[in-house]
């Protein structure tokens, strides 16, 4: 369970261009909920996204991750609860290190790193398993630097990474925006496939409409660090994206021919 | 090229793969381009030329002597940490501060270690001639390290730092703590480096204050030459390299130093380091087929 109450944050406060990003989000996703973020640019997501991982502390609010309240709490104190898949390919894992290294790094997550090695013959083979269930012929180059692999393999393995430790509650941060088509719907139907099998929290940013309405359990629309539409059920059934453009359109009391293009 | 010159060579170059080493934790490991190494080098061989002068065992001496580079290594980490001052300047801070310290070690600016019980004397006068006796044992303690260093390298704990170096934002989202692995690590590549400064010391049979001045290009030197000689296709050969390196190029500044025909003295050391240096720097340009 995530519960986010009466956050708010205030970047460069008391200067000339202290900015609210966001002014009292209170927000609860149930355990096993996949809740979608939508947005324009500079509505709050990655603030939302920033105050759940630890990037960025509430001015003011708490913040609890199941029962612990981790208002307070660095990214890497609190890594171990909260699992991050991030926008850039080239952010969520280490280029210089193999595979099956960067799935070592991720299977210790929140845990006490020791000098045990880190690619025993037991690990190396439980990590082969898990990539090859992604069908992608990785589980025959694990000892493959990670930056040798395009951009939706490294998704699909920080995926895969994001799985490895444990935690209930998963982040994604537009995590398919760097991707072409074809690659951003497998990465889907695997984030579906991963999030459904291991009852994960989830909670996704995305600026794709047709994403925010086709997964998850609910949908949730910022704007200006606040929350103005939150829908599940049957309400969201009957949503089409062209109300989700219809209500942007609203917000921001301008046209947004080309945003629709762009967003559609 | 005698064959002492040769074994003086190879134990120069065996001594400073421990700077090679530590050098190789902070550039290439941590990605912390920190020039502590130019104190800390002298800093070990100081430490211990007076406590093994005071009458300590020389094995205790050199650990105080490794101690004491990794507490040098912490205060370049905390200045870099803590109080965010850019990473080769907090290394400069720390450099010109310990000159002072070392100085202050001593009492004056060069102990001598004669008719003293080093590491080295119990293996002295079994027949093999000390020439050899140096480099040998210099070697075997550069394999201990090199295994402890990789061994490191690949656990659960080193793969932390490996990633804190590659990519801090994701190491954090892992969990690590990433300040903490910037203090381990910089403080680890110190104390290696120091122990390279003890075991000068102890083969030479002084410290000297100044000794440290480029201990940082001749460290890189050996890394880069490893680099070039044997890529980075996994930790154990990088470290390899680094020993490697440091070997080579002491055998190379030997060649070029002791070949009449150049007409090289000994004071020219400096500038053949550079241009051994900058060789190693653009050999993997040229055989890459030229054009920069």
């Amino acid at each position: 369970m995530i519960s986010l109450k009466d956050i708010k944050v205030v970047f460069g406060k008391g200067t000339p261009l202290q900015k609210q990003a966001l002014n009292g989000v209170s927000l609860t996703i149930d355990q096993g909920s996949f809740v979608t973020v939508i947005g324009s640019n500079g509505a709050g997501k990655s603030t939302l996204l920033g105050v759940l991982a630890g990037d960025v502390l509430p001015t003011e609010g708490q913040v609890l991750i199941g029962t612990t309240d981790v208002t307070r709490r660095s990214t890497a104190s609190r890594a171990g609860l909260v699992a991050r898949v991030f926008q850039d390919p080239l952010t969520g894992s280490c280029g210089p290190l193999s595979i099956e290294e960067n799935l070592a790094l991720a299977a210790r997550r929140g845990e006490r790193r020791g000098l045990v090695s880190a690619l025993g013959p037991k690990r190396r083979e439980h990590f082969r398993e898990r990539i090859a269930d992604l069908n992608l012929g990785l589980e025959n180059r694990m000892q493959d630097r990670m930056d040798l692999l395009s951009g939706g393999q490294r998704q699909a393995v920080s995926l895969v990474m994001a799985t490895l430790a444990g935690s209930e509650v998963l982040l994604l941060d537009e995590h398919t925006a760097a991707l072409d088509p074809g690659m951003a719907e497998f990465i889907m139907g695997l984030t579906q496939k991963i999030v459904s099998e291991r009852k994960l929290t989830t909670l996704m940013v995305t600026h794709s409409m047709r994403q925010a309405l086709d997964y998850g359990h609910r949908t949730v629309m910022l704007h200006g660090g606040e929350i103005v539409l939150d829908v599940a059920g049957d309400s969201r059934k009957d949503l089409q994206v062209e109300d989700l453009i219809a209500m942007f359109r609203k917000m921001r009391g301008q046209t947004l021919d080309d945003d629709a293009l762009l967003i559609g | 090229m005698s064959q002492i010159a040769f074994w003086g060579a190879l134990e120069l170059g065996l001594v400073y793969a421990f700077v090679a080493l530590g050098v190789f934790l902070a550039f290439r490991v941590l990605d912390f381009p920190d020039l502590t190494v130019d104190g800390s080098f002298p800093l070990g061989a100081a430490v211990a030329a007076v406590l093994i002068i005071a009458g300590l065992n020389p094995w205790l001496a050199s650990g105080v002597a490794m101690i004491a580079g990794a507490a040098a290594g912490l205060v370049t980490a905390m200045l870099n940490v803590r109080f965010r001052i850019l990473n080769l300047l907090a290394s400069i801070l720390t450099m010109i501060a310990l000159f002072s310290v070392n100085l202050r070690v001593m009492g004056k600016p060069n102990v001598a270690l004669l008719n003293v019980e080093t590491m080295l004397s119990p293996l002295y006068g079994h027949g093999l001639r000390d020439f050899y006796v140096r480099p040998l044992f210099i070697g075997v303690l550069v394999v201990i390290a090199v295994i402890l260093v990789w061994r490191f390298l690949e656990s659960d704990a080193g793969l932390a730092m490996r990633a804190t170096g590659a990519n801090a934002r994701m190491s954090r989202a892992q969990g690590i703590n990433t300040d903490r692995q910037i203090y381990l690590g910089i403080a680890i590549s110190n104390a290696l480096v120091a122990l390279g400064g003890a075991l000068f010391a102890q083969t030479n049979g002084f410290a000297d204050v100044t000794s440290g001045v480029g201990t940082i290009v001749v460290g890189l030197a050996a890394v880069i030459i490893g680099e070039t000689l044997l890529g980075t296709r996994g930790i154990l050969i990088a470290l390899i390299g680094c020993v490697l390196g440091s070997i080579l190029y002491r055998i190379a500044i030997q060649l070029a130093l002791s070949t009449d025909m150049l007409g090289l003295q000994a004071s020219d050391l400096n500038f053949v380091t550079a241009v051994l240096v900058t060789f190693a720097l653009i050999l993997p340009r040229l055989r890459r087929g030229g054009a920069a």
